[in-house]
């Protein structure tokens, strides 16, 4: 199941897929990326990251991907999960209706001044 | 040492906290959850800050998301039941509407309830499991057994009421027998395969032991309509142990 409407995504299924946009993550590593992808302002914690992606992963936009080792860190097996193509496609639309927010936003503040 | 003790027993409290998610959930995210507190906890330790408040952070979010997906899967449930009450409806309107019509189909209104409640029993069932589809031998053996459950169960009804042998309910102990093992075997394919064939079993028991009652051509009818119920059972069963030798390659 897709994305069904053209809704705004929710600020932490946009930055979990912006997060899996570059690649396979665990759950730990979306919350590091989350974190440098907003410069730190964003910290997500356990508790909205896995009840989003349950969401995200109902509706198809990502999925598991295998379970293994993290050559950065310890030896425990961890759960990756990728984007799929519905995801892709609901981030790439999110981002043009981004831009077209801020091309109106910026019409209206030159218009201001 | 100290920290390290500290950090063991606030792991420990977040695998507590943990099941408090509904079921689905914590066996699909549990484990990666607590893999993902041990990291934050491992980060957090090489800062070499306290850890009393960020655990209390990780605990009060943790704590929102197990809130919700618990009102999320108790709204489910409530979806669930309503369609399957819904859908029993619509069903018991045809021999509802038949008993009008054709004559000498006289249930009493216990009849009714009692089929409207196998219908209901079926729907939730198929709901409950049709959420661990994955399989297409699995997908099979579940509409298989549900439809002989259910065929058997309606047929035990009818010929109870209209023969008036109520020793002949004792055919719903193989739908007992299929509850609890579902129950037991939690779904899997490995324990359902377990149950159908041990529902065959006590049909083939009961079929022998329980005289029929009735003329030697009934009689031959009945032995027929069992065998193939036995059969049913067991083919469901095989697709079960197929589906869960196709799970372990």
């Amino acid at each position: 199941m897709a994305k069904k409407n053209n809704a705004p995504l929710t600020p932490a299924v946009l930055h979990i897929l912006l997060a899996l946009s570059t690649g396979e993550r665990h759950g730990y590593g979306i919350m590091k990326q989350v974190e440098a992808d907003s410069q730190g302002k964003v910290k997500m914690g356990p508790g909205t990251l896995y009840g989003s992606m349950g969401r995200m992963m109902e509706a198809g936009l990502i999925r598991e991907s295998e379970k293994r080792v993290d050559p950065q860190m310890d030896d425990e097996r961890r759960i990756y999960y990728k984007l799929t193509g519905a995801g892709r496609a609901a981030l790439e639309a999110e981002l043009k209706r981004y831009r077209g927010v801020v091309a109106v936003a910026e019409g209206r503040l030159a218009y201001g001044q | 040492m100290g920290s390290d003790f500290g950090r063991r027993r606030y792991q420990a409290c977040y695998a507590v906290l943990l099941r408090l998610y509904p079921r689905p959930f914590r066996e699909r995210f549990g484990e990666a959850m607590a893999q993902t507190f041990r990291d934050l906890c491992r980060e957090h330790g090489d800062t070499g800050q306290r850890l009393f408040g960020f655990a209390l952070w990780i605990f009060s979010e943790t704590f929102v998301g197990i809130v919700r997906e618990n009102i999320t899967c108790m709204s489910h449930l409530a979806k669930t039941m309503l369609r399957a009450a819904l859908v029993s409806l619509g069903l018991i309107m045809v021999p509802l509407i038949a008993s009008r019509v054709v004559d000498g189909w006289n249930w009493s209104a216990g009849a009714f309830v009692r089929v409207y409640l196998l219908f209901f029993v079926t729907a939730m069932l198929y709901a409950a499991i049709a959420r661990k589809m994955g399989a297409p031998a699995y997908k099979a053996a579940v509409c298989l057994a549900l439809v002989a459950g259910f065929a058997l169960g309606w047929s035990t009804m009818v010929q109870t009421a209209d023969s008036g042998h109520p020793e002949r309910l004792w055919y719903l102990s193989v739908l007992v027998v299929g509850l609890v093992g579902a129950c037991l075997a939690r779904l899997k394919a490995p324990g359902l395969a377990l149950t159908l064939f041990a529902m065959a079993a006590v049909l083939a028991l009961i079929s022998v032991l329980l005289p029929s009652g009735g003329p030697s051509g009934m009689a031959l009818r009945m032995a027929i309509g069992h065998g193939v119920f036995v059969a049913l059972f067991t083919a469901s069963g095989l697709l079960f142990r197929h589906a869960s030798l196709a799970g372990l390659r």
